[in-house]
């Protein structure tokens, strides 16, 4: 069979901020149509490009995130391509828009002038802060929202300022996104359920909130400790964090009372540490007491062997063990390469390169996505079948 | 009505990556069961409250103390069984056979062992949405299948460390918080929903395997592709864009008060000058956004220079009042005075069993027809078993009586012992909204 969401059409009026939610729908069968300006959808400025490709095709945030889509350019300026983008609009099952509070509304082109003529429509309203609030008039950004989210605050070195979590990855925008998938379908249920469509209010600012509780305010109140930035390790227990390997490092994340017992264990054969295995550090409170002594334990084994050697050995023996990648160990990682996840795409400007493959794997087939659309790729076709003067 | 008023799941999940998906689950009106067993706890219940500890007449409450039962179980049914055991495992499979949709971010291999592998369940109930988020995948043949990787193991292993922290320095990392899990979460909630579209059309369930590590490298994509292309691999670069200058965290007045900005281009640029000092605006290195990522360290440093004199909740009044993106870096105590957060209503307080209320956070999604709700905190563990085996799974009284008794079943442990959190008597100063809501007072 096809994917989930095949005969349903989702108009794309986002940016960064809505992609990776259009590409979902895109790979599980939808019509997903980007409406770019003249100049072209934002992120096809976005670097790095197709060395040697210039504007509007060379983006790779384009040639990955739009894949699958159809590129229909509308100018904004123009009332006959307003009337245009109005009839699409109106026939339109889903919408991601990341206007501000308004800017639609003002050219008729906003969620209830449209949902006055498509009244099943599901409208998903992307903004910095929200339609609603002191601060819904206020922009954004990936690290603005981070900043916001209390998150910012608790991550990097205590000698050098907060950092953002993933760096230029812009997690919160795919946050965001993947926030925005999960409205989207639940508004299609909604619209199964109770007839008609609906509005989702849904923030950058929120979406990264979301990713806070660990740092947050529930956990704040109860024990009142302010959160500050503990490094690369985290102070609840330890070892709980990364840790130098002879060329590399790992993450060794041990809170279960099995992975510690299997930690020291594995410490006192190698290091012959006779302290590690009382049974007083098998509670993790106690650990977290002593994380300075923990860790040096901890690192007399990790320095004893490489990042491979660690990884693998101590996976054997059942720790949750992981080396820390970078995009290029990615690439050559043997699970990564059994498993057939990398697949390839043919790129706007021609030619093909390496991708990452589907998300996740399903029984049914439901994901398949072809190449980025090149500016204006779809025009021709969506006018032929939209305008009324084409007889459509 | 909510939208999932109806649907039944069955979750087994541990910590963030499958609970905070069940709990957005719930608050569209899912009845979600969260099935697991004191003697092998979802590992937030051993991450109690530190106010807790050492007070031995307590005890029984420490496993429903950690404030991440409700942040990630908010509204959930907790059925407490024993799968390790038969009789366990058999009151497992009722259950099953009366949900919609199985949840878990077990380990596959932990799975199948447990009798609870896709293929088995679906034996049980043939239109089963079906999702598992292992952390490498639950194709037995894999090199890592029977590997470990909790969430925070993610970032680390996808890329997402090397991406996090000042280029001069070793990965900061992200130690206090688990991004990958959230986001591993948001893929599983799609598929589940996806998986109820296809299956309320065609009749049909669906197996989804979400292999965390697989899931997160798929947010990857530009930078793989520009790998392979180039053989450039993107690492950290602090809170620079690689499209736009400034961009960062700049000190201002204070001990560790922090404000981000970002500059998006040429016009966000002008409109900072306008409130800026004029040694910005006549330095010409700073003319266009080319120029600024050209001589980004003369950029910051002059940044900086302007930022540490002001107070950062001023000044980031005055930059959105041009319309430039900009916020303080808050804390806490910064969130708790956030007018627009407070009056958002973001935080919720619910009654719970064990606590007077319990406090936890939102969902961004607000559905204008069908908002959802949490009507309470997070289940004491084993605090619905009794009425969940004798109702959805259809067992007998004595049936259930029987599981108690030989320890294949558990129930709350001391339900009569009800405690305060300590913010108790002060919430309604912190939370207005919420102390007016007739549901609270419960």
């Amino acid at each position: 069979m096809s994917g989930p969401f095949e005969g349903l059409r989702l108009i794309d009026l986002s940016g960064l901020a809505g992609a990776y939610g259009g590409r979902l729908f895109a790979a599980l069968g939808a019509e997903v149509i980007k409406v770019e300006p003249p100049a072209g959808n934002p992120m096809r400025r976005m670097a790095p490009f197709v060395p040697g490709a210039g504007h509007p095709e060379a983006s790779l945030w384009w040639a990955y995130l739009a894949m699958g889509t159809k590129s229909l350019v509308v100018d904004i300026e123009s009332e006959s391509d307003r009337a245009r983008l109005g009839r699409l609009l109106a026939e339109a099952d889903i919408v991601l828009d990341d206007h501000g509070p308004g800017v639609l509304d003002d050219r008729g082109l906003g969620y209830e002038s449209i949902a006055a003529s498509n009244p099943g429509v599901v409208w998903v309203s992307i903004t910095p802060f929200g339609l609603s609030g002191p601060k819904r008039d206020w922009a954004s950004s990936n690290l603005v929202a981070w900043a916001a989210s209390g998150v910012l605050y608790a991550v990097g070195f205590d000698d050098q300022p907060p950092v953002v979590p993933g760096g230029p990855a812009q997690l919160g925008m795919h946050a965001t996104a993947l926030n925005a998938a999960v409205g989207a379908v639940l508004g299609l249920r909604g619209r199964r359920l109770i007839g008609r469509g609906q509005l989702v209010d849904l923030s950058l600012a929120e979406a990264c909130l979301a990713i806070s509780p660990e740092t947050g305010l529930a956990l704040f109140l109860d024990d009142r400790v302010h959160r500050a930035r503990t490094g690369n390790r985290r102070t609840l227990s330890r070892p709980f964090g990364l840790y130098p390997c002879q060329d590399g490092y790992v993450s060794i994340l041990v809170l279960m009372p099995r992975h510690w017992e299997a930690i020291a264990q594995w410490a006192n054969e190698v290091c012959g540490n006779e302290a590690i295995i009382d049974p007083v550090f098998a509670d993790m409170t106690v650990r977290g007491e002593t994380m300075e002594l923990v860790d040096s334990w901890v690192e007399e084994l990790t320095m004893s062997m490489t990042l491979l050697e660690f990884f693998q050995e101590g996976q054997r023996r059942g720790i949750p063990i992981t080396p820390v990648n970078t995009i290029e160990t990615l690439r050559t990682d043997p699970h990564l390469a059994a498993t057939g996840f990398w697949d390839t795409v043919e790129l706007p400007t021609g030619g093909e390169v390496a991708i990452p493959g589907a998300p996740f794997r399903t029984n049914a087939q439901w994901w398949k996505l072809g190449r980025a659309p090149r500016l204006g790729e779809h025009t021709e076709e969506l006018v032929a079948t939209t305008d009324p003067a084409h007889g459509a | 009505m909510r939208l999932l008023d109806g649907v039944r799941v069955f979750e087994l999940g541990i910590a963030i990556a499958s609970p905070n998906a069940g709990r957005l689950l719930a608050h569209q009106g899912a009845e979600v069961y969260k099935v697991e067993s004191p003697t092998s706890p979802d590992v937030v219940r051993l991450i109690g409250s530190a106010w807790l500890r050492g007070d031995d007449g307590l005890a029984p409450a420490m496993p429903d103390s950690s404030p991440y039962v409700p942040e990630f179980n908010a509204d959930k049914k907790s059925v407490a069984i024993d799968l390790k055991r038969s009789e366990g495992r058999e009151a497992a499979r009722r259950l099953l056979a009366n949900c919609d949709v199985f949840l878990a971010n077990y380990g596959a291999r932990a799975l199948a062992e447990l009798g609870l592998d896709y293929e088995s369940v679906r034996a049980l109930r043939p239109d089963i949405v079906y999702v598992q988020l292992p952390g490498f995948g639950s194709d037995p043949e894999m090199p890592y299948y029977p590997y470990v990787a909790w969430g925070p193991n993610q970032a680390p292993l996808v890329g997402i460390d090397d991406l996090t922290g000042h280029a001069d320095r070793e990965p900061a990392g992200i130690a206090t918080v688990a991004p990958p899990d959230y986001l591993a979460s948001l893929h599983a909630a799609f598929c589940v929903l996806a998986g109820l579209e296809q299956r309320d059309r065609t009749g049909e369930g669906v197996h989804v395997d979400i292999a965390q590590f697989e899931a997160t490298i798929s947010l990857l994509g530009p930078f793989a592709m520009d790998h392979a292309l180039t053989g450039h691999a993107q690492s950290r670069i602090g809170n620079r864009s690689l499209w736009y200058a400034p961009e960062g965290v700049y000190p201002c007045r204070g001990e560790e008060r922090w404000i981000a900005i970002s500059v998006v281009d040429d016009d966000a640029w002008d409109r900072l000058l306008t409130i800026a000092p004029p040694e910005l605006a006549a330095d010409d290195r700073f003319a266009t956004n080319e120029s600024r990522m050209d001589n980004v360290d003369a950029l910051d440093e002059a940044m900086a220079g302007w930022t540490s004199a002001f107070n950062n909740v001023d000044l980031a009044a005055r930059l959105q009042r041009v319309g430039v993106a900009a916020h303080i870096v808050a804390t806490n105590e910064d969130i708790l005075q956030d007018q627009h957060v407070m009056e958002s209503g973001w935080y919720a307080v619910r009654p719970s069993a064990r606590f007077t209320r319990d406090l936890f956070g939102g969902s961004p999604l607000r559905m204008s027809e069908t908002p959802g709700r949490w009507d309470r905190g997070g289940p004491s563990s084993g605090e619905h078993t009794g009425e969940v085996l004798t109702g959805t799974a259809g067992l007998t009284e004595e049936e259930v009586e029987a599981l108690l008794a030989d320890g294949a079943a558990f129930t709350m442990d001391r339900p009569d012992l009800r405690i305060d959190r300590p913010y108790e008597n002060w919430l309604h100063v912190l939370l207005p909204r919420e102390a007016v809501d007739s549901r609270d007072l419960l």
